[in-house]
């Protein structure tokens, strides 16, 4: 009984890890689509960012020298990963699972495509079908943009999404938008997300300490929350909102941290001086070992005459 | 017999009898031969692993980005450590005046020149590009820990090396004339060493100063080796190293591992080169209280390293003191300290435990749990660091030594058996001359009794 009981208890396992292997997308994102062809300088930006992100997990495309982690990663190169629709890859990458990180909020949708163009360059069979243009709901035919524009009194930043049909322009209202500023380490989101009023407007509040570069300008990038309906439509513009931040070099005055040439001159002599003292000492010690020499060898001397008179 | 044996204050039968004993296992014999072919053999095969190691990188090993300090880092410290007590015995105890140490001083600096000679490769073992070591020199940083530590280690080796070597010349000058028909190159050997020893008393007076300064010197370098070694953790900001105290810490858990590596030379050297009447179970009564009152020392460092920080339980000491007390590392952790620690404390209390045997099999264990202490202060603190790691799978967090390491770590053990094994060949291992001034003061007293 107990064996029937255990067996059971390892099928249930093993029927447990099968089905977490199995990574299912949800139908209606399994058909998205890139918003732009693949084209070669694309798939070389691609590598970069493979490169930054991916690669220390999945290795090198081709190679196999993928980490050895449960469940595997994979090489992009093979089946495991190009027998994903292009809207399937977009969901894993941007979603993650277990070992598999999210990379929503570090990386725009537009980077994740353009490492799906790369990993879709070790595919001679792939056939790329780029996203139609946007025909569902009211704007369909319809270009759309956003725009960017600082408050005079820099406290808060005006985001304006319209809709370009042929030479009329209508606001995009009720639609959820996000503001990001970008920082070394992806994008830090400013505020929660807005919805355009009947103008086609949103206000993200801006805080008064950024910090900018030296000129004070912060990279700020806008998209709508529903990239579905709107398509990657996304912003990026250099505005003036940050401090000034001038870069202070860390490794102009001495200091603990900088080259030897610059170690802080207390550190430089206890050093020195502790060696110099220390084997200064051995170094006499090493004389004191010669003088004993010198008298052997003069007492074997004297010996040596007298055994000769 | 030669005049140059002749030694001012010194009867010459005593100088014939001490070194007629003392010299006997200065040879050349069967099971020297054995002994040293196993330990060649074993060195040769473990070098072979080293070269894979040397090919392939560390990547062979279970360093990861996460802990990259293991078992070699801990092996370093261990031998360190170990060699520290070369200047708890013939230093601070021969400074005291504490007469009984002459005959294991040169035991204990035996012992101390062997692992101080290793640490130095243990080092070496833990660098993926060993061809970069002249690099600490060329471009190594005042400021950096690290070239304090390369510095002292050097140097504590060479002022052991002194002082194992220096008070031997006249040992030597008297093996120098008692050995002739030893390997003619031994007695060449013999004869440069003795530089020239003819027991002058002028000659006695400059090498007393020469042993001096270095007995005084040695104190203040075998506390700054053993301190710096601890400072390579405690500049670190990192739950379970950053503490003010881990240079006594450190210094107190040396004497512990030295002096139980002492015992376990002198229990060896006493029963092998039949050395029972100059290393006396008064002598291992002696070590064994020394032994008590570090271990004692090093007991309550333990409870500060761990009370304080447990009392207050801040975030990433408190995951620490866990992953100690209870969680991973718990086994190995009560083993070191009850076993290695609290239950030989108390069992030395008891005079029939501070005998040889029993003695042995006490250091044995704690100089065993002294190595495993290491490696606990070594590794479990690297699987927490302040900074958050993300995107890192598990593997990466989690270590545990290869079986490549550890043959490695057992070459360094080796290393020191082969050193130990050819100075005490080579070279008495109880003072002759000493002895013999030390005996005869002693008589010259009782008879002033009588
Ligand atoms: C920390 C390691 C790690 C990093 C970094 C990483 N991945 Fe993964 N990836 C994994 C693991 C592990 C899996 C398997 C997850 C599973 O099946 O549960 C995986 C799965 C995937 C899959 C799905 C494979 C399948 O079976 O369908 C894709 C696609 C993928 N990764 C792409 C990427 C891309 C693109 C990047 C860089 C932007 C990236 N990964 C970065 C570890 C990583």
């Amino acid at each position: 009984m107990k064996k029937i009981l255990s067996s059971l208890l390892l099928f249930q396992i093993l029927a447990g890890l099968l089905i977490a292997q199995e990574w299912t997308v949800p139908a209606d994102k399994k058909g998205r689509l890139s918003p732009f062809p693949f084209s070669d300088s694309i798939r070389k930006a691609g590598l970069q960012l493979y490169s930054l992100n991916c690669m220390s997990c999945h290795g090198t495309p081709g190679k196999g020298n993928f980490q050895a982690l449960v469940p595997p990663p994979g090489d992009p190169a093979t089946d495991k990963i190009q027998h994903n629709a292009d809207g399937e890859l977009f969901y894993k990458v941007s979603e993650g699972r277990g070992q598999m990180p999210s990379f929503k909020n570090t990386l725009a949708s537009k980077d994740i495509w353009t490492i799906v163009s790369y990993i879709r360059s070790f595919n001679p069979a792939y056939v790329q079908s780029v996203m139609p243009e946007i025909t569902s709901g009211a704007y369909s035919g319809a270009v759309i943009a956003l725009s960017l524009l600082l408050n005079p009194s820099r406290d808060s930043v005006m985001l304006k999404a319209s809709a370009i049909r042929g030479n009329s322009v209508v606001p995009v209202t009720g639609a959820g938008v996000k503001l990001f500023v970008r920082r070394t380490f992806g994008l830090l989101p400013l505020d929660e997300e807005k919805t355009t009023n009947d103008q086609g407007m949103a206000f993200f509040p801006v805080p008064s300490d950024l910090p900018g570069d030296t000129a004070g300008k912060i990279q700020v990038s806008a998209r709508f929350t529903d990239e579905d309906q709107f398509g990657p439509v996304s912003k990026d513009t250099l505005l003036q909102v940050g401090l000034k931040i001038e870069p202070v070099s860390l490794v102009k005055d001495r200091a603990m941290w900088n080259v030897v040439r610059k170690a802080p001159w207390w550190i430089i002599l206890t050093y020195s001086l502790g060696v110099l003292v220390v084997w200064g000492f051995i170094l006499l010690v090493l004389l004191k070992l010669r003088d004993i020499y010198i008298i052997g060898e003069h007492i074997d001397s004297v010996g040596a005459k007298k055994n000769e008179s | 017999m030669n005049s140059q044996d002749q030694i001012p204050g010194l009867e010459q039968e005593k100088i014939d009898s001490l070194s007629a004993d003392i010299l006997r296992p200065v040879r050349i014999n069967k099971s020297f031969l054995l002994w040293i072919t196993f330990l060649f053999l074993a060195l040769i095969i473990c070098l072979y692993v080293y070269s894979i190691q040397l090919r392939k990188g560390l990547g062979v090993t279970g360093l990861r980005d996460i802990t990259s300090w293991g078992m070699y880092i801990a092996n370093f410290v261990f031998f360190v450590a170990s060699s520290l007590v070369g200047m708890l015995i013939s230093c601070v105890l021969g400074l005291i005046g504490f007469r009984w140490v002459t005959p294991i001083a040169r035991i204990a600096e035996i012992v101390a020149v062997a692992f101080a000679a290793v640490a130095g490769l243990v080092i070496i073992s833990d660098m993926g590009r060993p061809d970069r070591l002249p690099y600490v020199f060329l471009y190594g940083r005042v400021q950096s820990p690290i070239l304090w530590d390369v510095t002292v280690v050097t140097t504590y080796f060479v002022l052991s090396l002194l002082l194992w070597f220096l008070p031997m010349i006249p040992d030597i000058a008297v093996a120098r004339t008692r050995l002739q028909n030893r390997p003619s190159l031994l007695v060449k050997v013999y004869g440069i060493l003795s530089f020239k020893w003819v027991h002058h008393p002028e000659q006695y007076k400059i090498l007393n100063q020469a042993v001096k300064i270095l007995i005084i010197l040695i104190i203040p370098t075998a506390l700054a080796i053993h301190t710096v070694t601890s400072w390579l953790f405690a500049v670190t900001p990192r739950a379970g190293w950053d503490s003010t105290i881990f240079g006594p810490y450190f210094v107190s858990g040396a004497f512990v591992s030295g002096t139980s590596a002492l015992l376990i030379a002198m229990y060896f050297f006493r029963t092998n080169f039949r050395l029972q009447s100059y290393i006396t179970d008064y002598h291992f009564e002696r070590v064994a209280r020394l032994l008590f009152l570090v271990s004692v020392v090093y007991l309550y460092f333990n409870l500060n390293e761990f009370l304080v920080p447990a009392y207050k339980m801040k975030k990433f000491d408190a995951f620490h003191i866990h992953e100690l007390f209870a969680g991973h590392y718990a086994f190995a952790f009560w083993l070191v300290q009850l076993g290695g620690l609290v239950i030989p404390i108390f069992l030395l209390i008891f005079r029939f435990m501070r005998k040889p045997l029993p003695l042995l099999v006490i250091s044995i264990f704690m100089f065993t749990a002294s190595w495993l202490k290491r490696y606990l202060i070594v590794v479990p603190p690297q699987g927490h660091p302040y900074l958050p790691v993300q995107y890192v799978p598990q593997e990466w967090m989690v270590y545990k030594p290869t079986l490549i390491e550890s043959t490695i770590t057992l070459a360094t053990f080796i290393l020191v058996l082969i050193i130990i094994t050819l100075l005490s060949k080579f070279f008495p291992v109880v003072p002759i001359v000493e002895t013999a001034r030390e005996e005869s003061d002693q008589e010259a007293k009782s008879h002033e009794k009588h």
